[in-house]
């Protein structure tokens, strides 16, 4: 048993654990900060994913004490991050999730979300690619994923100020040849912000 | 609203006018969800409790000597410890012992204290050791042959055709992998009264059991199912585990905290039927199925197992088939979204698609000349424009397996009934200050019944989805049966809608005087309360509230016969399309793009429809190329009790996918959930053969399998 001290969501906090605990344990079990989902406990669904130093880490696979001193971000501070930061309400992508429909049991998705955020905090406008490949060690048994590719595509897209392309259950009731256009309009957008970047 | 003046009933209004229903809404609870907020049974915490764990038999089948609990209460931290079997286990994984403890590490630390002594009894757990002539007895009631259509006629009919063909199919036991795994909490401390939240399918189906398990009167047992983490048919009733953590609460007068591991998991949480199908059919030289012959494993472990009757969907003349449960040592088969359909649909559309190119018949065109319902041909001509099998060039062949990629389309159809049933009441409520809330006990597995109570109320009473709460979730609230087979939209929605036509009726007929009109005149709409005739202005939803008395005003409804006539169907079709890319050298199967369209009758919101239908279409993505229980039958285990050796399809595997709604809004509703899963396996499956010739009839269809059926192996 130790005293830990953790930076979580921007506080201080101490914790009593045992020195071979998981952040996940400490997170769960010990703050009472159960936003972070286990479930496999094991490093293979993701579900644990939180922040560090906003990079995206699996909670189940860390140990609590070697992230001391660091800043951990969890599902819970998200939002108050994003407030603190000058935003008003919910993180863009915790918005985005809400309304691409992304989710249905919606317990991949704090891991979902956080990784997403980890990957626009580096690359502010992913490709669908760049965005399949972030997620890669998030898995979900519900949604299909589409959804919440697209829902990652809103978040981008309203970050940097253009119309999505139309979400392919949009698409559906648009014209075709309305549709496509839309869609490649915002993909030129978006290569023209990535050739900004340097990233194309 | 369609009322009849003088005893108007509950319908759903013409499409043009639903404002909140059939769009596409965010979820009441999404923000919950998306912060972290939403509280699932894996996340209850409650002061004093103890976290529980379970020993699972290691092996498939023992005979007890010895179970002793005494050292693993000697350990620090556990608190408690009991027996759930000390005779004999009958299947891997089966519960043996239960520890509670502080923390689930030192419950962990409990069950390796556990003395248990055992010899082992032969076994079966693969299909050569359950069919051997020495195999073990598995189960004391051997499963009956059933039969199913007369055989002579259906031999004769296959021996006079155009064309027939014969082959065997197979498929995998396939798991639920919920990402919340099962368990519930326990919260008992001794005395009358507990609650026991639980990650469940049916509020009301587990909490009877909880009650008697405990000991105490199911009046004063609530069960709580405020949010869960996914279902697909795996959770219903208390379980073994449920159980065990009653029984350690009643023992050690703790709340208990009893989750299963991933493993227990994979071991002893249900499964999906694996099976084999050897099956004859024949055409005439037009592509008509004239004849069928299919004789039928069931693999449900311990379990009687499930497949959907022969022929599946299509027509055939003349068909026999028989059907036996093969039972081995292992967890029991649960109902897995559409029990027995994704089965039988992989072996009739393989044999049917084998058939086609054995005639050189188009498959699209022999699929539509075999099924008699015309929705089938409006969804399969649909499905193949929009994946461009016209533009297509090998439709009648595959294409040549010397390239080194090749590009295939297959399809598939889908039936299931999705209709309601009674034992659903709903209360809605109207306060004084102007908010409402409707409460029924159900469960929101995912699918957005939360969202459409909120929504079908709002709708009713002219609101606005955000004025609107809803309550579910709790036994404390009025009934509401289980989640399965697709049965809770139909259950749901009538009694919901009626419940809101009741209250909206007994508030007009209060404000009826206000406007100095008949009751039938008064009419909710955009946040308002007004004459249909205009003779007084109209009253805001707020003003018209702040006439009700403190206790506001509540009316209730229910399913019955009659409303679901009304406002329910049952029967849905659908049909998938999905186009592949097989890589011949590495026999790698990439999903390009899968297609559906899938009909539901009325859509309560849209774009919980299409989650629901991707959600299918990948379920079976993962079942037709990576999804498999692998067993070593001599070790007696599980190989890949994880979800690194079980895989999942992720992001990665994720083709394009297009879900199109075959709106029939006049029908009602009817619950969608389950029909999504049923072709898409088989469409990749025939997809494949169309590419490049190779046909794979063992399901998944790993690289070794496509390189074998290429010849490129042996
Ligand atoms: S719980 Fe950490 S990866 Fe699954
Ligand atoms: S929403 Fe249920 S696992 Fe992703």
């Amino acid at each position: 048993m130790r005293t830990l001290s953790l930076k979580v969501n921007g506080d201080t906090v101490q914790a009593a654990a045992p020195s071979h605990w998981t952040l996940l344990e400490v997170l769960r079990y010990k703050l009472g900060l159960t936003g972070s989902k286990q479930g496999c406990d094991k490093g293979d669904c993701g579900a644990c994913t939180v922040l560090v130093d906003g990079r995206p880490v699996l909670a189940c696979l860390t140990l609590a004490g070697a992230v001391e001193e660091r800043e951990v971000t969890t599902i819970e501070g998200l939002m108050p991050l994003h407030v603190k930061s000058g935003g008003d309400g919910p993180d863009p992508v915790q918005a985005a999730f809400d309304r691409c429909g992304a989710l249905q049991c919606g317990f991949c998705q704090p891991g979902m979300m956080l990784s997403a955020r980890a990957l626009l905090n580096k690359n502010p406008c992913p490709t669908r690619a760049e965005i399949r490949e972030a997620l890669s060690g998030n898995l979900c048994r519900c949604t299909g994923y589409t959804q919440i590719f697209e829902a990652v595509e809103l978040a981008v897209a309203e970050s940097i100020g253009v119309a999505p392309a139309p979400r392919s259950w949009e698409a559906q009731r648009m014209d075709p040849s309305e549709a496509q256009a839309a869609a490649k309009r915002a993909a030129a957008h978006l290569a023209e912000r990535r050739k900004q970047e340097g990233r194309e | 609203m369609a009322q009849d003046e003088k005893d108007p009933v509950a319908t759903w209004p013409a499409r043009e006018n639903l404002k909140v229903l059939n769009h596409d809404l965010v979820r009441v609870d999404a923000r919950a969800k998306v912060t972290g907020a939403a509280r699932y049974t894996h996340d209850v915490r409650v002061p004093g409790m103890a976290y529980a764990r379970l020993l699972l038999a290691p092996l498939p089948a023992l005979k007890i000597k010895k179970l002793d609990l005494a050292p693993a209460l000697k350990i620090p931290g556990v608190l408690g410890a009991v027996a759930l079997e000390t005779d004999r286990t009958r299947w891997l994984g089966e519960p043996i012992a239960a520890v509670a403890a502080t923390t689930p590490e030192r419950a962990e630390d409990g069950l390796r204290a556990i003395l248990l002594e055992y010899e082992r009894e032969p076994w079966a757990i693969d299909e050569a050791q359950a069919t051997a002539p020495n195999a073990p007895k598995v189960r004391s009631n051997a499963p009956k042959v059933s039969t199913d259509g007369d055989q002579a006629s259906a031999e004769r009919a296959c021996e006079g055709a155009a064309a027939v063909i014969e082959a065997t199919y197979t498929v995998p036991v396939q798991h639920h992998v919920c990402l919340e795994t099962h368990g519930v909490v326990v919260d008992y401390k001794g005395g009358d009264e507990a609650t026991v939240w639980c990650s469940t399918q049916s509020t009301f189906g587990f909490t009877p059991d909880a009650a008697k398990e405990l000991g105490l009167k199911a009046s004063r047992v609530t069960g709580l199912v405020e949010y869960m983490g996914g279902g697909f048919g795996a959770k219903f009733g208390l379980g073994l585990e449920g159980q065990a953590a009653c029984k350690l609460s009643k023992e050690i007068k703790r709340p208990v905290h009893l989750m299963m591991t991933r493993r227990d998991e994979f071991l002893a949480a249900g499964n999906r039927t694996g099976g084999k199908m050897r099956i004859k059919l024949a055409a005439s030289q037009d592509g008509t199925l004239v004849g069928m012959v299919a004789d039928r494993r069931r693999f449900g472990g311990i379990g009687n197992g499930s497949m959907a009757k022969f022929p599946y969907i299509y027509a055939v003349e003349n068909a026999y088939s028989e059907t036996l449960s093969v039972p081995m040592n292992l967890d029991s088969n649960r109902a897995m979204r559409a029990p027995g359909h994704p089965q039988a649909g992989f072996g009739m559309e393989s044999a049917l698609d084998e058939l086609a190119y054995k005639l050189g018949v188009d498959p699209l065109e022999m699929r539509k000349r075999n099924l008699k319902d015309k929705v089938y041909h409006r969804q399969l001509e649909r499905v193949a424009r929009e994946i461009g099998w016209y533009e297509h060039p090998h439709r009648d062949k595959p294409g040549d397996p010397k390239a080194e990629k090749c590009i295939g389309i297959g399809f598939g159809v889908a039936v299931w009934g999705g209709g309601g049933g009674g034992g659903t009441e709903c209360e809605v409520r109207i306060e004084r200050d102007g908010s409402v809330s409707a409460a029924v006990g159900t469960q929101d597995l995912g699918t957005g019944s939360r969202t459409y109570v909120a929504a079908i109320t709002a709708e009713e009473l002219g609101l606005r989805l955000e004025d609107v709460t809803a309550h579910i979730g709790s036994t404390r609230l009025p009934s509401a049966t289980g989640s399965g087979g697709s049965t809770t939209t139909g259950s749901l929605a009538p009694a919901v809608k009626v419940a809101a036509f009741n209250a909206a009726r007994a508030f007009a007929a209060r404000l009826a005087p206000v406007f100095g009109v008949d009751a039938a005149r008064v009419q909710f709409a955009g946040g308002e309360v007004r004459d249909t005739q205009g003779a007084k202005p109209a009253l805001s939803w707020k003003q018209a509230c702040a006439m009700l008395p403190a206790e506001g005003l509540s009316a209730r409804g229910e399913w019955t016969k009659d409303a679901n006539k009304r406002l329910a169907a049952s029967g849905i079709h659908g049909a998938q399309a999905a186009r592949v890319e097989v890589d011949t050298q590495t026999g790698r199967v990439r999903v390009l793009d899968m297609i559906a369209m899938q009909d539901c009758g009325l859509p309560l919101n849209r774009l919980a429809v299409v989650s629901q239908v991707n959600g299918g279409m990948v379920q079976a993505l993962s079942y037709a190329l990576h999804e498999e229980r692998n067993v070593d039958a001599a070790l007696g285990v599980m190989l890949n009790s994880t979800m690194e050796g079980y895989k999942i399809a992720g992001s990665l595997e994720m083709p394009r996918m297009v879900t199109i709604i075959d709106d029939e809004d006049e029908r009602g509703v009817i619950g969608v959930a389950e029909a999504t899963c049923i072709p898409g396996h088989s469409a990749i499956a025939n997809a494949v053969f169309n590419a490049c010739g190779a046909r794979v009839r063992d399901l998944p269809l790993t690289p070794d399998k496509v390189l074998f059926a290429l010849g490129k192996v042996v």
